[in-house]
């Protein structure tokens, strides 16, 4: 299999240079059979590269111990989805996991776009083949992740690492990759456009969705390593600035400067030259970033380790996105001339313009921090770095002028705005500021930062209400109903509008998070048994240590008991588990969190137990609003699926219904979602609660049969969860046990009470276990029957004569005249 | 014309050194230095006071805990690693505070703190264990 694996890895890397050079020629000579050549090998790469997944997807999960990727990242003992994750789980995987991504998006962008931006495909082809091929590259000469042991193969695998066996360490790789390798699309696009000199907006038309996409998704990558990092690592915090985590931040500034400035070209075509280069920097950012986290190059906590070569064919390439990039836009310089000249200072475009030079610096600024240890190293040769309140000292000020500036934005007209205007529009926002000001200062809290970051909250939710109830009332005096439908319409009729404000609440939301870590507290306490300490309203009581062991692992759990006002509010058991196979590394700490939305308390178990009298040390923090960070970012995403939805499905959905309707339905949604919403929904291992003996036969098995529900522990079964809700469940079972009810009346009862099968534990001979086992035959089913697909449709084209194409859109040459003459007459 | 690219180049000049200045003040007290022990120890006074990142090696059974408060650690650090047969220089270190799972005898660390004439200070929390085996390096170790 591994030599398969190889093999196909290599034809990849053929058929994208064949694709690369025959898109270029096609192009050149005008030659369609040549450009629809390099576009069905482009799409064969595809095809290539999900044969390839599924071959290792598939070594995975056969344990194929001899290929060393899979014996490092899996071993025999991990559960089913950690062996599927594992794909990602290594350099190596990932740079595969990147190439086929890339494929399966460019592929996408390539035949939706194949009719309407026809002169750009082949060079989109090109462009993406080329990125493709050298991330093929890394794989074919430098880290195959097929390469297995010529001797010794090893009888089991080493496991993935215990921090990375969680929830959403699992998803957070894919995520952030989505979100990386989808800003390649825009910049194939951009680069094609350039080339050919098609530089119009219409090629901004054909990104704008795919960069809102990858932003999404790198929005949500960021979000899940923060939450992952708060849960897991057990420091209180959620980001340490740290290389990787800046890594992913760095395109995220860009994209959103570009999602911003691109309205300005949309709007009054000027900003032609930077949006190019941001789109340029937002892809180079991407390279850049995976550059510097797995080359060695900047040292970090995550300790990826050195790897000169890697290093120096990085270098290499990016050298060769720059050069080429900005050569084209130098070559370019005289199409992407600005029609239209910044009328004042007091505009939106203006508004818009401020707030991408301050995203720009941000980036320029956490970059430079980044690499600050490197850069004194080759400089001034002392290695120097710079810590967290060096970047919070920077970045804090960075935030606020963004965040005012999401306010100021959408109360400012295009080209210029009177006073009369200002004071219109600034007055309600204005008060709101003030009085939230006001009201944090009677409440003690300092002014800065936190203070003025809640007072900008205010200001932004003021001008977006304002927005929105502003338009709503001109609708509803024109449509004649009632404001809430007004404001349902004036979301469909002006989406991508509507959806960034709901955006912007998101991110109201999510300052509102980081101002509350103004007012953290951490506290440090040596408790012996039955010992109190107090951290803010909070009294912790120690209630004695256990030992446990569960095969995979051996846990320490402290009791702690939670008083607030002198009661008894909660048990939280925050513990330090050691995994087998890891012994000699740092156990995985179990941290406790009791979640509200007011504040979260945060207890950390440290390593320094002393059984014999369990005295323990306990870090305790209290973090205030940090869970508003979470639900921002699902406004947030709200926001921009609204955004991203097509036009169409938007209109037959108000078109085929009544206006009442869809309100109706939306009052509805919202009431279900609200009232399914439990912060404490939270997987916590309950060591109080032992698994007690089955009655009968009959409840052992279905307890086999059922999983807990809680949502985060992957769906145990009843038979192994010990957290509280399975615990809950079980009691369920035994009540209806007694009742001397049979199997299907039990199951029957069940959905009654959970009003689905979501507790049924898929059973071992069908459901998740036989998909997961079908999973990588279906995917190489794909493949193959893409390969025969593609292979037919070909042999059908060269067999009908080829339709001519029209004449504009067959010379080049002739539009780009034609462009020029048009461009002159503005 | 002329006019505004004078406009523009002072603004640009103006901001530029406004930043500049702030740059160079924040980094001034944001910056650590990154040395190992034995460049410290050739020229102890120098670095009196300074805001260090300390490389090295803890002295195998050299960690003393006090009894009534366990989180006191003094503890002495080596400039190469155990196994080496010269220890190079050697420094007492005293923390409080939670120390990493992997701090040990022998274990690689590097300590942030200050240099003071009995030894080196460690500020709180200041203290970071390599974890060799971490992401990428346990595919070394494994192969």
């Amino acid at each position: 299999m591994a030599s398969l694996g190889s093999f196909l890895l290599l034809a990849t890397f053929v058929v994208c240079s064949y694709s690369a050079a025959v898109s270029v020629a096609g192009a050149r000579r005008r030659s369609r059979a040549l450009i629809e050549s390099g576009v069905g090998a482009f799409y064969l790469t595809t095809a290539l590269m999900t044969v390839a997944s599924a071959v290792m997807i598939n070594a995975f999960l056969t344990n194929d111990y001899s290929i060393k990727y899979v014996a490092h990242y899996s071993d025999s003992v991990q559960p089913l989805f950690y062996k599927l994750t594992s794909y990602w789980g290594g350099l190596d995987g990932s740079i595969m996991f990147w190439v086929f991504l890339l494929s399966i998006f460019g592929t996408l962008a390539v035949y939706v776009n194949r009719e309407r931006h026809r002169e750009l495909i082949p060079y989109v082809v090109a462009t993406i083949a080329v990125v493709q091929m050298f991330f093929l590259y890394l794989m074919v000469v430098h880290k195959n992740p097929f390469t297995t042991f010529l001797t010794n193969v090893p009888a089991d695998g080493n496991g993935l690492n215990p921090l990375l066996q969680n929830y959403w360490m699992a998803i957070h790789p894919p995520s952030l990759y989505t979100g990386f390798v989808g800003m390649t699309i825009p910049f194939a696009f951009c680069i094609a456009a350039l080339i050919t000199g098609h530089l119009d907006d219409s090629w901004l038309r054909a990104v704008r969705r795919w960069t809102m996409f990858a932003w999404l998704f790198l929005t949500f990558g960021l979000t899940l390593g923060m939450i992952w990092a708060y849960e897991v690592l057990g420091w209180g915090g959620y980001w340490g600035w740290d290389p990787v985590e800046n890594a992913g931040l760095l395109p995220w500034f860009t994209a959103t400067a570009f999602l911003h400035s691109v309205m300005v070209q949309e709007r009054r075509s000027m900003l032609r030259v930077w949006n190019v280069i941001l789109i340029i920097t937002t892809f180079f950012l991407t390279i850049f970033g995976t550059f510097m986290t797995r080359s060695g190059v900047v040292q970090s906590v995550h300790a990826f380790g050195d790897d000169p070569m890697l290093a120096r064919l990085f270098t290499v390439f990016m050298v060769a996105i720059l050069t080429f990039s900005f050569g084209l836009v130098i070559y370019r310089l005289p199409l992407l001339k600005a029609r239209n000249e910044l009328d004042s200072w007091v505009s939106r475009e203006a508004a818009f313009l401020v707030n991408n030079w301050v995203l720009l610096f941000a980036a320029l600024f956490v970059l430079f921090g980044t690499m600050f240890p490197t850069l004194s190293e080759a400089i001034m040769g002392q290695r120097l770095t710079v810590a967290a309140p060096f970047f919070n000292k920077w970045l804090i000020p960075i935030g606020l002028i963004l965040l005012f500036l999401t306010g100021v934005g959408p109360l400012l007209a295009w080209r210029k705005s009177t006073v009369r205007n200002i004071l219109d529009q600034f007055l309600w926002p204005g008060a709101a500021t003030a009085t939230t000001l006001a009201a944090t200062k009677a409440l003690g809290i300092p002014v800065w930062a936190s203070g003025l970051c809640f007072a900008l909250c205010a200001f932004v939710t003021a001008t977006i209400v304002q927005e929105f109830l502003r338009g709503g009332n001109v609708r509803r005096r024109n449509t004649g109903t009632d404001l809430f439908t007004a404001i349902i319409g004036l979301v469909g009729r002006n989406k991508r509008r509507y959806g960034g404000y709901i955006v912007h609440v998101g991110i109201v939301l999510i300052f509102l998070g980081f101002a509350g870590s103004g007012s953290k507290k951490e506290e440090l306490f040596r408790l012996k048994l039955h010992d109190q300490a107090t951290i803010g309203a909070f009294t912790l009581r120690n209630d004695g240590v256990k030992v446990s062991d569960d095969g995979q692992k051996q846990m320490a759990t402290a009791y702690i008991s939670v008083f607030q006002n002198g009661k008894p509010i909660e048990s939280m058991y925050p513990g330090r588990s050691v995994f087998r196979k890891h012994e000699n590394e740092e156990a995985r700490t179990d941290v406790a969190i009791r979640r509200s939305l007011a504040q979260d308390l945060y207890l950390v178990l440290a390593p320094d137990v002393d059984f014999g009298t369990q005295t323990i040390t306990l870090q305790a923090f209290v973090n205030p609003l940090v869970d508003w960070i979470w639900l921002g970012f699902g406004v947030l995403a709200f926001g921009t699926g609204i955004a991203l939805l097509p036009e169409r499905a938007y209109s037959f959905a108000l078109a085929k219904l009544p206006a009442e309707a869809a309100t109706t339905a939306i009052v509805l949604l919202i009431g279900l979602l609200s009232s399914g919403v439990s912060l404490k929904a939270q997987h916590q291992v309950d060591p109080t609660v032992a698994v007690t003996p089955s009655k009968n036969a009959l409840e052992e098995q279905l307890r086999g049969e059922m999983g807990c529900v809680c949502g985060t522990c992957a769906h145990e079964a009843l038979t192994k969860c010990t957290c509280g809700t399975a615990q809950q469940m079980r009691s369920q079972l035994r009540a209806q046990i007694d009742q001397g009810k049979g199997h299907d009346e039990i199951v029957q009862a069940f959905i009654g009470i959970y009003g689905g099968q979501q507790f049924l534990q898929a059973p071992i001979d069908k459901g998740f276990n036989r998909v997961a086992w079908l999973f990588p035959y279906l995917l190489g089913a794909t493949g193959v029957f893409a390969i025969g697909f593609a292979a037919i449709k070909w042999s059908h084209h060269s067999a009908a004569p080829l339709p001519e194409t029209s004449a504009t859109l067959d010379d080049p040459a002739l539009e780009e005249r034609l462009n020029d003459e048009l461009r002159d007459l503005d | 014309m002329t006019q505004r690219y004078i406009k523009i180049g002072a603004t640009v000049l103006v901001l530029g050194l406004a930043f500049a200045g702030l740059f160079w003040s924040t980094l001034r007290d944001g910056t650590e230095y990154y040395k190992n022990l034995d460049e410290v120890m050739t020229n102890q006074s120098e670095w009196h006071g300074k805001q260090l990142q300390l490389h090295g090696y803890v002295v195998p059974d050299s960690i003393y805990r006090s009894r009534n408060n366990s989180l006191e650690y003094r503890f002495r650090v080596q400039n190469n690693p155990a196994r080496a047969t010269e220890p190079g220089s050697v420094i007492n270190v005293s923390y409080t505070g939670i120390v990493p799972d992997t701090f040990k005898g022998e274990a690689e660390v590097v300590l942030k703190g200050e240099l003071t004439s009995d030894g080196f200070k460690v500020s709180p929390n200041g203290v970071m264990a390599k974890c060799p085996s971490k992401y990428e390096a346990a595919a070394k170790s494994g192969a």
